[in-house]
């Protein structure tokens, strides 16, 4: 069971609901961090819905996938392959970050943090956010019709889940019986 | 008028390059005369699955004529030495839209009954370059972390390790100590140690509590 650090009158059912919130929130934004990662709609035009493995293309009413290194964002490819690292780091992180949780909630000494969880989190929060910031800064910086895609929204919505994850989790302590 | 004889050109049969790469597309004929100074070098290019056959490049009369509106604007080059009977011609900067099939015909009046021939251009991405920085990215970060867990899963165990031979050593002594003043013997040793060990650990638990 998990408690806050103010001693309160704690129920055993607001605990539960507190926990199944708490994992379940990070099961949301796992969720969430892969569909950003794995989809190709980063930034999109109506013709055109690219980034960040692959370019999709409407030509006569029929979708085409092209190389990202021939368009005009190949001569950033290695800003590009950054960003996909990170990207993918920080779903690996954010996943890891459960396992160790819910691992944590039966070895832990009572009373203790989770800080392993904690960190773990944190640095997934760093990876997405250094993804993010990446392809702010580097991509599609004047272009003007078109706009940002729902997956980077995505992304940036994780960076703001996994930050809140992660300090949850580092403030966090378990609940001595 | 002179009788005009045939004359044999020679090209590659395929030529293999990667992306922004150059390569030389190299032509040569044989002919039974010598080299006229009217002699005549021609490119042509026709893409992978196009019908269409665009000019490139001629040379005539000592000048040579570079493509300078089609898909090789800029890239070409004319490394050719005509008085040897060389026509070749280098491309620059290879694209993947450069995969197709190049025609040379060259001319050395009176001879110019020939028949062109053709060098197939297969243009190559290089299969290692993408994708490199992202799995070195991954690959170092997880590494790191899988390295900083086994050392300090390995400090924890040294210590624990340190700490229970340290304690089995400060019983020994004890057992030998009360064994000289030959009084009554004390109860054994590592369990009383072992007991010492969780009354600490029930007092740190507790105060972590609070």
């Amino acid at each position: 069971m998990v408690c806050l650090p103010h001693p309160i009158i704690s129920f055993q059912k607001t605990t539960m609901w507190m926990l199944a919130g708490i994992v379940l929130l990070h099961v949301t934004t796992i969720i969430l961090l892969l569909v950003s990662s794995i989809d190709n709609a980063w930034w999109v035009t109506d013709s055109v819905s690219t980034d960040l493995w692959g370019k999709w293309e409407l030509t006569n009413k029929v979708w085409h996938y092209t190389n990202l290194k021939d368009s005009p964002e190949g001569k950033l490819y290695d800003y590009l392959q950054t960003v996909q690292a990170t990207s993918v780091l920080a779903c690996v992180f954010t996943i890891l970050a459960l396992f160790v949780f819910l691992a944590q909630l039966f070895t832990l000494p009572k009373g203790q943090r989770f800080t392993f969880t904690g960190i773990l989190q944190l640095i997934a929060c760093l990876c997405i956010m250094i993804a993010a910031s990446i392809y702010t800064d580097k991509f599609h910086v004047n272009e003007r019709p078109g706009g940002y895609g729902h997956c980077y929204i995505l992304a940036w919505i994780s960076f703001g889940l996994t930050f809140a994850l992660a300090i949850t989790y580092l403030i966090l302590r378990k609940k001595k019986e | 008028p002179e009788q005009s004889q045939a004359i044999v050109i020679y090209t590659g049969w395929e030529r293999h390059a990667l992306v922004g790469s150059d390569v030389r597309l190299s032509c040569s004929f044989f002919s039974w005369r010598w080299t006229s100074e009217d002699v005549s070098f021609s490119w042509t290019y026709r893409p992978d699955g196009s019908r269409d056959t665009i000019s490139i490049f001629h040379y005539t009369r000592g000048v040579p004529y570079l493509d300078n509106k089609g898909p090789f604007k800029d890239r070409l080059e004319f490394v050719g030495n005509p008085g040897r009977r060389d026509g070749s011609i280098l491309i620059k900067n290879l694209d993947l839209s450069d995969n197709g099939t190049f025609t040379c015909d060259a001319k050395n009046p009176p001879d110019i009954v020939g028949r062109p021939s053709s060098v197939r251009l297969l243009v190559f991405e290089n299969p290692i370059q993408a994708g490199v920085i992202t799995g070195a990215i991954i690959g170092v970060v997880l590494g790191l972390l899988v390295l900083i867990v086994v050392i300090y899963y390995l400090m924890r165990f040294l210590v624990a390790r340190r700490v229970f031979s340290l304690s089995v050593k400060h019983g020994k002594k004890k057992k030998e100590g009360s064994q000289q003043r030959q009084g009554p013997v004390p109860p054994a040793d590592p369990s009383k140690v072992k007991a010492a060990t969780s009354e600490k650990k029930k007092q740190e638990s507790r105060k972590d509590k609070k």
